[in-house]
């Protein structure tokens, strides 16, 4: 009885419940909408429509099928937010460390990223691709911009964060600049860092499909606006909304997944060396 | 005692803070003469400047009027040349290094050979009765454990001051009065002088060669009571009528409390 208790209370548990409540719901709204709607797998169809869709072998676009052009539109868009990732981690992480080296550059600085991180991405877009001319530059920046915010606040707050004392002790052993920050700061701050890169991990992904619908060029915002208008294809925008929510919520977990290969050192408190030792 | 044994000498070091515009003193007139190896006692209320005093000798920070030297040169050289090594009232430790490289930590700042290293952690954690942890984290031992860490850090730099403020008053009374005396046994061992600050006056009585008493508002140093127990000191000393008298002694000297 009480093992039956906690597994049906096990987070295991809770998402299987999580995930059959959507079903049920979906199921429900999609045998629904084909009751009163002529053609309903333009509003909801039903989810096993969806995953046939997945594995069927039928051209749909200029001789591709459904999950080719889903996979090649991700491509183009994902490998543009992953180095626009990359480059915001980088450049976040700098400025998070001059403003901590340097209290002036901080003074300077962070009023402006609050800014930035307050223009609508939608806003911003536009912009950015008037001043590139390349769609795919655009995105790079605007994830790039998406990920900056979160990366260097949060690593800021992480520099911040370290104990007086530990400055206490760097202090008393004499230790140079280059040691605090390479023996104590940077290493303390690791977690806050991978919070940052988890909050704008998701962000940069969306944040590309958003800017791909600004020009018809592929990539996936591009295919889910194109995809909506013909019979044809129209699965490949089902498909398209259900692979970005899982790219979403993978990238949020990968990053959990490197931080806890990088901070390999936590182990669980149960392992408590004995007392008696003593 | 000649003059060449004086590890730090204190001449009417006063400290004053500024808060609001206004001044606060929070020492004043503390003048005290600490020989090598001994072990004093910083003791009294909070809000008497015992730690400011700590962290005055410890070149934290710098008393606004009065004088101090160690062996005769300032704080800062004795820092620069690591004489002091400190055992914070938390212990302080990095939860990414292993007990071993927390010891480290120092040495590789001192960018000491690799092997040397080795060697000085390894003996750093027998005198502290860790060999056995080395390769532990800190978040898996007990507060205890980790204070005994904090300790093997604090000396692995070989320093001649060991500066400590209240590292124990976090502990349980077991604890504490079983680290009191492998904390006297270490330094009948390593013979560092030793600062110790407290607010436990049982604690200042059974560790001290000497007790500074500090009364507050302003910190002042109001008594120096000498601790004519006998060495080496077991825990069955405090049982012992001469103990009790020295306690009593101490609190009669508390000036304002």
């Amino acid at each position: 009885m009480k093992r039956a208790k906690g597994f049906l209370t096990s987070r295991g548990m809770i998402t299987v419940l999580w995930v059959l409540g959507i079903v049920v719901i979906w199921e429900i709204g999609a045998f629904y909408i084909g009751q009163v709607k002529r053609t309903p797998e333009n509003v909801l169809p039903h989810i096993y429509q969806i995953i046939e869709s997945v594995f069927s072998t039928k051209a749909v676009s200029s001789g591709q099928t459904a999950l080719q052009v889903v996979l090649t539109s991700a491509g183009a868009t994902l490998t543009r937010a992953g180095i626009g990732f990359l480059i915001g981690m980088a450049c976040g992480f700098i400025l998070a460390l001059l403003m901590s080296l340097f209290h002036m550059v901080e003074k300077i600085a962070f009023p402006y990223l609050m800014i930035i991180q307050m223009i609508p991405i939608l806003g911003m877009a536009p912009i950015v691709l008037a001043i590139t001319h390349d769609i795919g530059l655009s995105r790079i920046v605007i994830a790039a911009v998406l990920t900056f915010y979160p990366v260097s606040a949060n690593t800021l707050a992480g520099f911040k964060s370290v104990e007086k004392e530990k400055h206490d002790l760097m202090y008393l052993c004499a230790a140079n600049k280059f040691q605090v920050y390479t023996k104590t700061m940077i290493p303390s701050c690791v977690p806050y860092f991978f919070t940052g890169l988890k909050i704008s991990a998701p962000m940069a992904v969306t944040a590309s499909i958003l800017v791909d619908t600004l020009q018809g060029d592929g990539g996936m915002g591009c295919m889910l606006s194109q995809s909506l208008k013909h019979a044809m294809s129209i699965m490949v925008f089902w498909q398209l909304i259900f692979f970005s929510a899982l790219i979403g919520i993978l990238s949020f977990y990968l990053m959990g997944l490197i931080e806890r290969l990088v901070l390999r050192h936590k182990p669980a408190r149960e392992l408590r060396a004995k007392e008696e030792a003593e | 005692m000649s003059a060449n044994n004086v590890e730090i000498m204190l001449k009417d070091i006063g400290m004053v803070y500024q808060a609001d515009g206004k001044e606060v003193p929070a020492l004043t007139g503390v003048s005290l003469t600490i020989q090598k190896g001994e072990f004093i006692s910083l003791l009294g209320p909070s809000g008497c400047g015992k730690t400011t005093l700590l962290r005055i000798v410890a070149n934290l920070l710098q008393p606004t009027s009065g004088e101090i030297q160690i062996e005769g040169n300032t704080t800062r050289a004795a820092r620069l040349q690591r004489k002091y090594g400190m055992v914070f009232q938390n212990p302080v430790l990095y939860d990414w290094r292993t007990v071993g490289k927390n010891v480290e930590l120092p040495l590789e700042i001192m960018k000491i050979k690799k092997e040397d290293r080795k060697a000085r952690v390894k003996s750093m954690l027998e005198l502290v009765g860790l060999s056995k942890f080395s390769e532990h984290y800190p978040q898996q031992l007990s507060g205890g454990m980790q204070q005994r860490v904090g300790i093997a850090r604090a000396l692995a730099i070989r320093p001649e001051i060991l500066l400590m403020d209240e590292p124990f008053s976090a502990l349980d009374e077991f604890t504490k009065e079983k680290l009191h005396e492998d904390l006297l046994r270490i330094w009948s061992k390593t013979n560092k002088t030793v600062l110790f600050v407290t607010h436990n006056i049982a604690e200042a009585v059974f560790l001290s060669d000497r007790v500074c008493v500090l009364s507050p508002h302003p910190g002042r140093l109001s008594a120096v009571v000498d601790i004519t127990l006998p060495r080496p000191r077991i825990k069955e000393v405090r049982d012992t009528t001469e103990f009790t008298t020295l306690v009593a002694k101490v609190r009669g000297s508390f000036e304002g409390v």
